[in-house]
This record gives C-alpha cells, sequence and structure tokens, in this order.
C-alpha cells in the first residue's frame, strides 16, 4: 500500500515547477503608447530588447533646467544614447494645466537645449505619469531589456536647484545605467526624487 | 506688523521709512533689513533686543510667502525642497538645527506636499559662549534658501545678516518676542501621557494611541512623517476608533526604503496631549511591504468603501491563524484530499508497526504537510513581487497545471485500481523495503496531500488568505504554517492515539477493496479537471487530454505486462505510449491566449454579465443594485455554491423583482482586473459574493451561500 504514494515528491515538483514558471524578478514597468512630438505614438514595448531611460520633464520646472543649463542631461543622453540606450522625456503636465507645453514646443525647447532624447513624450492625459507614479521632475527610471524597472528616483544626489551642484553630484542614474549595460545588478535602485511636482 | 509690509511692498524707500519708524528704531540696535524675492520676505529676526553671553539665545528665520504659495517643512513630501539655513557666526557661536513648526498638508494635484503659508518661523537656538565680549556688536549671518511654489516653483535665497548687540541681560524683542515665544509654544513635542505603538501589516503601518485617562476626543489626526520614502504622502490616512484606542492607518510608500522606527509629526485638530501637535517616535513592529502606485490613473474602480473593506482588514494575526488551522483540518474531508489521507491511514492498519515508526511518519507526513504550503506561499509572493496579479488558486489558472494534475490523478487511480504497482518501476528496493524509505515516503504523501488540496481551499481560508497574503513575509508565511498544521492535525491524532485501530478487522481482503473503491473519487476528480481545462481553453483541450489519459493507461498496462516477463516490445510500447502523452500534453503548456478573446468566446444570454470595474460603476451610476460573483471554475465551492443558490429559481425571481443587475467575474483564468478587484475587499481568493446596494457600504456575503442569506441581504435594499 505505501508504495502507491512513493513517487509523491517527484510529481510534486514537477506540478510545482510548472506552477512557478512565469517567475520574472524585478518590478514590470507598466506599458504605455504615447504620442511623441510630431505626433507619432510610442509604445515602450517597441523597445523590449533594450535598456530605456524614461526622464519625467518640464521645461517650467527650475528643477528640471538645472540639469539642462548645465547640460548634464544632455551629456547622459548623448552618453547613453551611444551605448543604444533608449532615453524617452516624458512631460506629463496635464494640458489643462498653465504650464503645457504642445508637441512642437516641446521640440523646439530641446532643439534649443542640443538634447538628445529618442523621443519625447506629450502625456497629456498624465496617464502614464501616474501609471509610474511619478511624482517630480525630473524624476528618472531605468528600465532593463526584460522590461523591469531596475532603477526609479531622483537623477543625482544634490537636492539642489543650483545648475553647479549637477556637475559635483553622484549621478544615480549613470551609476545604474553603467551597472545594468554590464549585466550587473544595480546597487542603488531607488531614491527619493526630488524637483517640482508633477503638473496633474 | 502686516501695515508695516504692505507698505514694505510697495517701495523701498517705505520700506526703510516703516522699519526705522516701526521696529527698527524701537529695539535699539537690533538691525536687519528684510530681503524681497519675487515670491517671499525673509530676515532673521530675534526673540530678545540683544545676545546674552552663557546663554541659549533664539532667533529666527522668518519667511513670509506670497498669498498661495507655500515653503517646505523638513520631509517636503510628494515634491520639493526644504528650506536650509548656512549659519557665518562669531567665533564659539554654535547654532542649533531648525526647529520645525508642524507642517500643513498641501495637495498639488494628485500629489501631496508638506509646507507652509503665509508667515512662518525657522526657530534656531544659537549657543553662545560665556567669554563673549559684553558691549560689543556680534553679527550673526546665514545664508538661507528655500522652494516656494504655487502651481509653479521657484527656487529663492537670501544672504541675510542680524547685527545684535552683546549684553548681560535683554528684554523681549518688540516686534518678534512674542510672535517668536508663541511659535515655541506650539512646535511638537514629544507626545505626553498618551501611548503609542505602530505596527506594520503589509501595505499599511498601523499607528495605535491611547489616550491617557480623561483625555478628550482628538479630532481628526494626520501623521507627518520625518522621513520620505517611508509613508505615501498622497495616501489616505484612515482613522478608527478601537475601544479606547484610536488606531490611524497609514499607508507605506510605493518607493519603499525600509525603516525600522516610525517618526514624525501628529497634528490633531482638537489637541492632542494638550497641543495641537506633538512628535512621535516608536518603533516599528512586524514589517512593511511597499504600497500600491499612490497615482493610477483615475480609471474606475470598485467601491473599497468601509462595510466591505472593515469586515476584512480588521482580521486579527491571531482569528487569521485559527482561520487558517480551521479551515486546514475542514481541508482532510474533501474529496480531492480524503483517498490520499485515507491510504496513508490504511497504511498504519495493514503494518501494525510499533509506536516510533507511527510517530516518525505521523512527523514526515506533517513536515511535506506544512513544507509544501510554505513552499507555494512563497512561489505566491515573489511572483506578486514580480508583478503578476496573482492569487491563491494561482496554481490552477494554468492549463498546463491541471492537466498535470489530471495525469497525476489518473496514475494514483490506476494504480489503486491494481493497473500496475509503482514498485515495478524499481524492483530491488521492494525486498529492501526500508523504514527510511517509508519516512520519505510519508513526507512525499504529505507534499501530495497539499497539491491535490489546492483545489478544495476551504470556506473559512478566503478571509484568512486574503489577510495572509496582503501582510509582510513573516505573517504570511505563519498564517500558511498554520493552514498545514490544522491540515496535518488528524494524521498525528491517529498516529499518537492508535487505540481505533482495535476497532477495525484484520488486514485482508477487505483492505484490496477499499483501496479499488477509493481510485473512484480519483477518477470523478480527473472528470472534473477535464471540465475545467475545458473552461480555460477549449474542447479540443479535453480531447487531447482524454486521449493523453488513454495513453497513459496503455503505457501502464503495457509496463505491467513487461516486468511480468513480457517480451522487450511491451517496454517499447509502454515507453511509447508516455512519448504520445507528452506529445499531446504538451500544446496545452504553450502560452493562453488573451483573457480577453477567451471571454468574448464565452455565452453571457444567461442574464449574468461579464465583470469589468467599469460595467460594475456604470450600473452602480445608473442607481441599480448590483450582485458580483468572483468565482472560477477550478473552485469547488464556487460551483456548488453556484448550482445550489445562485441558479435557483426563488433566487434568480428575488434578484429580477429588485432589479439587481447581476455581474460574473471569473477567475478560472488569470486577470488581474479581477485579482486587483478581489485586493480591494480585502481577498486574495475566490469564491467572494459582493452586494452594491445603492446609498450603503457593499455588502460581502459568507462564502458558503444559502439562498436565505441572499434574500435576507435584498430584503435590506
Amino acid at each position: 500500500m505505501t508504495r502507491t504514494l512513493r513517487f509523491a515528491p517527484i510529481a510534486a515538483a514537477v506540478v510545482l515547477a510548472a506552477a512557478a514558471h512565469a517567475a520574472t524578478p524585478g518590478q514590470v514597468a507598466p506599458d504605455f503608447a504615447v504620442n511623441d512630438a510630431a505626433g507619432k505614438p510610442v509604445r515602450l514595448s517597441d523597445f523590449r530588447g533594450k535598456h530605456v531611460v524614461l526622464e519625467w520633464t518640464n521645461p517650467e520646472c527650475p528643477f528640471v533646467r538645472k540639469h539642462y543649463d548645465s547640460a548634464n542631461m544632455q551629456s547622459l543622453q548623448k552618453e547613453f544614447g551611444a551605448k543604444e540606450v533608449v532615453w524617452l522625456a516624458v512631460n506629463s503636465t496635464n494640458r489643462d494645466h498653465g504650464e503645457f507645453k504642445t508637441g512642437p514646443q516641446m521640440a523646439a525647447w530641446m532643439q534649443q537645449h542640443d538634447a538628445v532624447p529618442r523621443a519625447v513624450l506629450i502625456d497629456e492625459t498624465s496617464s502614464t505619469g501616474r501609471a509610474y507614479a511619478a511624482r517630480t521632475t525630473p524624476h528618472m527610471f531605468v528600465i532593463d531589456p526584460a522590461g523591469r524597472i531596475v532603477y526609479a528616483g531622483a537623477i543625482d544626489d544634490k537636492r539642489s536647484a543650483n545648475p553647479a551642484d549637477a556637475r559635483t553630484a553622484k549621478n544615480y542614474v549613470r551609476a545604474a545605467l553603467t551597472e545594468t549595460l554590464a549585466g550587473k545588478p544595480v546597487t542603488t535602485a531607488s531614491t527619493t526624487p526630488y524637483g517640482c511636482s508633477v503638473k496633474y | 506688523m502686516l501695515r508695516v509690509l504692505t507698505v514694505h511692498r510697495r517701495s523701498a524707500g517705505a520700506v526703510v521709512a516703516a522699519c526705522a519708524f516701526a521696529a527698527c528704531a524701537l529695539a535699539g540696535a537690533a538691525a536687519a533689513a528684510p530681503v524681497r524675492t519675487a515670491n517671499v520676505e525673509a530676515e532673521l529676526v530675534a526673540e530678545r533686543t540683544a545676545l546674552v553671553p552663557g546663554q541659549t539665545n533664539t532667533v529666527a528665520l522668518r519667511l513670509k510667502i506670497r498669498d498661495r504659495w507655500h515653503t517646505y517643512w523638513r520631509n517636503p513630501g510628494d515634491s520639493g525642497l526644504p528650506t536650509t539655513l548656512d549659519w557665518k557666526l562669531p567665533p564659539g557661536v554654535a547654532a542649533g538645527p531648525i526647529q520645525w513648526p508642524a507642517p500643513k498638508a498641501l495637495p498639488a494635484g494628485p500629489l501631496v506636499n508638506y509646507g507652509y503659508e503665509g508667515e512662518v518661523f525657522h526657530l534656531v537656538d544659537l549657543a553662545v559662549p560665556a567669554d563673549l565680549p559684553a558691549g560689543t556688536t556680534a553679527t550673526l549671518a546665514a545664508r538661507a534658501d528655500w522652494l516656494v511654489c504655487e502651481d509653479t516653483c521657484i527656487p529663492e535665497g537670501a544672504d541675510l545678516a542680524l547685527a545684535l548687540p552683546v549684553a548681560p541681560t535683554a528684554a523681549p524683542d518688540p516686534s518678534w518676542g512674542a510672535k517668536i515665544a508663541a511659535t515655541r509654544d506650539a512646535l511638537p513635542r514629544p507626545l505626553a501621557g498618551w501611548g503609542a505603538t505602530a505596527t506594520g501589516e503589509g501595505d499599511k503601518v498601523q499607528l495605535a494611541l491611547t489616550p491617557p485617562p480623561g483625555a478628550g476626543d482628538p479630532g481628526t489626526l494626520r501623521f507627518f512623517p520625518f522621513r520620505e520614502a517611508a509613508i505615501e504622502p498622497s495616501g489616505r490616512q484612515v482613522l478608527v476608533r478601537d475601544g479606547g484606542r484610536y488606531v490611524l492607518t497609514l499607508p507605506v510608500a510605493h518607493q519603499l526604503q525600509r525603516f525600522d522606527r516610525v517618526a514624525g509629526v501628529i497634528t490633531a485638530s482638537a489637541g492632542i496631549g494638550g497641543a495641537k501637535a506633538a512628535t512621535l517616535d516608536v518603533p516599528l513592529a512586524g514589517s512593511v511591504v511597499a504600497g500600491p502606485r499612490p497615482l493610477d490613473a483615475p480609471a474606475p474602480r470598485l467601491d473599497l468603501s468601509a462595510g466591505a473593506a472593515a469586515s476584512t482588514s480588521t482580521l486579527s494575526l491571531a482569528a487569521a491563524l485559527a482561520l487558517a488551522f480551521a479551515g486546514g483540518l475542514l481541508l482532510n474531508l474533501m474529496p480531492c484530499v480524503f483517498p490520499v489521507l485515507s491510504l496513508k491511514v490504511m497504511s498504519f492498519v495493514e503494518h501494525r508497526d510499533g509506536k516510533a515508526t507511527m510517530h516518525r511518519e505521523a512527523l514526515a507526513y506533517s513536515s511535506g504537510v506544512v513544507l509544501s504550503f510554505v513552499l507555494l506561499a512563497l512561489a505566491l509572493v515573489a511572483l506578486r513581487a514580480a508583478g503578476e496579479q496573482l492569487g491563491w488558486g494561482f496554481q490552477l489558472q494554468s492549463p498546463a497545471v491541471v492537466a498535470a494534475l489530471a495525469v497525476l490523478f489518473f496514475l494514483l487511480a490506476l494504480n489503486l485500481s491494481g493497473v500496475f504497482e509503482f514498485g515495478m518501476l524499481a524492483p530491488q528496493s521492494v525486498a529492501g523495503w526500508t523504514s527510511k524509505n517509508r519516512t520519505l515516503d510519508a513526507f512525499g504523501s504529505g507534499v501530495l496531500a497539499v497539491i491535490v488540496a489546492s483545489p478544495c481551499t476551504a470556506p473559512f481560508m478566503g478571509a484568512a488568505l486574503g489577510y495572509a497574503i496582503a501582510q509582510a513575509l513573516p505573517v504570511t508565511l505563519a498564517v500558511f504554517v498554520a493552514l498545514g498544521l490544522g491540515m496535518a492535525l488528524p494524521y498525528v491524532l491517529l498516529a499518537w492515539f492508535p487505540g481505533w485501530r482495535r476497532r477495525l478487522p484484520r488486514p485482508g481482503a477487505w483492505m484490496e477493496r477499499v483501496k479499488q473503491f477509493l481510485a473512484f473519487p480519483l477518477y470523478a476528480t480527473v472528470a472534473w479537471l477535464a471540465w475545467v481545462l475545458g473552461a480555460q481553453l477549449d474542447n479540443d483541450a479535453v480531447l487531447r487530454l482524454a486521449v493523453a489519459l488513454v495513453l497513459v493507461a496503455f503505457a501502464a498496462w503495457a509496463w505491467r505486462a513487461f516486468r511480468s516477463g513480457g517480451a522487450a516490445s511491451w517496454a517499447v510500447a509502454a515507453v511509447a505510449g508516455v512519448a504520445g502523452m507528452a506529445v499531446l500534453v504538451a500544446p496545452l503548456f504553450a502560452p493562453p491566449p488573451a483573457t480577453a478573446e477567451a471571454r468574448a468566446a464565452r455565452a453571457t444570454d444567461d442574464g449574468w454579465r461579464d465583470f469589468s470595474p467599469a460595467l460594475v460603476e456604470e450600473l452602480k451610476a445608473a442607481g441599480r443594485p448590483v450582485f458580483v460573483d468572483f468565482t472560477a471554475a477550478w473552485c469547488v465551492t464556487c460551483q456548488v455554491n453556484k448550482r445550489l443558490v445562485l441558479q435557483d429559481a426563488d433566487v434568480l425571481g428575488a434578484f429580477a423583482r429588485r432589479n439587481v443587475a447581476l455581474v460574473r467575474a471569473d477567475w478560472t483564468r488569470r486577470d488581474p482586473q479581477i485579482t486587483q478587484a478581489l485586493a480591494a475587499l480585502g481577498r486574495n481568493g475566490v469564491p467572494v459574493y459582493v452586494l452594491h446596494r445603492p446609498g450603503q457600504a457593499p455588502l460581502v456575503l459568507p462564502e458558503v451561500l444559502q439562498a436565505a442569506m441572499i434574500h435576507e441581504a435584498l430584503a435590506g435594499l
């Protein structure tokens, strides 16, 4: 009689393994479809297989200007753009808000600052901002090729609006990208973002 | 002073005149001109007219903020920056930290910041050495930086200075002395008289405040954490009076950084410990997990208002453990577990073992049960952490697992029917049947019992598992361990008190018959699993499974022939049977098609509409009562309730008379929307029955449904 159940552990292991096959470590980045400055829809899933940076931005925000006036943001965009990282600047300012910028306005502002994100996304309903719980401009997310968020938080550790600080600060985004591009786990995966509130 | 300030705004000349007239001249030597930025008037002010050596002297950064604009507290909340002061002081003079007044919660769209509006004094204590020579003038200088925001944010700052005479005595400053003293009186101080504890429970922190005897009602409470990334600034804080205590539920931050103390300011509209605000710093008991994304799109979602949520979220750990234990006990009677347990019990009868062997087996069996539950819980927690929207029963949402279980049950049943014996696979071990093997075997049966039990997750367990899954890991595991202990208990009792064996006939032919009979509940389970598979996929899947089972039976039969001395071709036939089975079942392991398609394919002409949060909102908005049936094909209790109650003509008639909209949320396959709706009700499994009543809190009905309960609930409409 006892022989009946002898193979139970093996069968159990098989069933358990089947139940767990869907496991993926890390938080999954919510997919989105948002129009770029030219009105063309951009999906996060378009970039599956690549590293993606999401940069919440708003030209009216002094903290954003700190990183553009010091050329800090542009140099990050260039440095990692050259390494096949897809950089998406997202403006979640609601279209009803006084600081809202149209696609052409955002494109002109980026051009004027010599900025080179892959695309500027006009999240005029703020829905993508809400999906990511983006709180501040800037608020930075780094997503790995598997679509998992590997870094979320501030751009650096100097919580000020002073452009001079951008040069001396420890840049969390550069550190996270460097590690994840090298296939290493990100040491500092989460920090508290600082800046203006996203204008929902 | 307000009038003076108005003048300041008009012209610089007037500022000087007003200052000279109103304050500066009267104060004697205290001299500092306020600095006007675009949105703030800033200055350093002193509590007294002179610095007194050997004493603590208080000065303040005074910010007079433009109407509707604000500056920030030490923790700015969702965005912003705290105001900073960088002192340049005479040698020997040391400045303390800013003593922050209690902040206000300042909403910015869906975000919440912590800060100040109007006029605010940032007090700083200066330690002035005894040897600072009297009769001289000390210049206190500071760089002040602040972020000032309305909708737009402007970083501002000023280099400020205050020249004060050094004197052995000093009088209160006529302009600022009283305001600084009042600010100091209102500073939040450690909460006096009240008891405070903080307990982490999943994505919430319960801050319990116990008043001293005779304390009045504190009114509305709000907690402002000192730390960022601990409590979600925009999350709702819910105050509940629980007996003599006040329990403030704080939502844990989505982007959480671990914390082990809950420290911050608590404000009370009617006062707490004799003040409007107090500080708290208590250790965090339990532990927390990151909260949900706070700003998810304002899509219609299920109302998680008081009635529904309160009935489950107030479940205490002790109650959850007790419920889980009882649920585990009950699992033994479920049709899927009963045969497995019976076989184990019969092995006692057959072997007439000594006490030690029985005890060892019982412990091994219990370990198998508990360990499997812990593993399942860990798998569930890990998958949820990975972002999967899953709940209890998730194992059965995968067609592959259902098919694998069907094959497993079928093999067990064939074995009981005597078609073949597993021992034939490894004949050499039959002779050396050691006690070690039997211990392992008992452990394996424990594992098997848990696997086959999962479809039968009993009533009582819904609330306990819903509670468990929302908690920190140790609590989750404790609940699942209690479930396992409950399930293992009957077997342990039978092993420890073997007197019952005397009442049974001696082992003999009857045992073979009982064994063969027990195959039938297993065959029935296979039939049911085939039906579940049909509900998940389609008719073709059922046929695939059925043919696969025929091949399994063939392979078992052929193997038996080979082992009993048949030619090698029998073994080849057996292997071919298994291979054929694998080929047939393999497609079921492919990722299933999207839920929406599967749902669209399902008929909806029976008066029940398919669940979506939007549909429920729409029906509620139309003023109709809505009954939601959260169910799954693999959930036995759900099917029983459906057949006995929800398809009952009387019940359907009562629903129709009250114009109740019927909505069915079918969780047979994974569905994040349904998982979220369940979570909103404090549940993590099915069945759940909810009646949304216009103008009332939603009513959650018991898992074991009776027609009378529905009639009673409808009577309350």
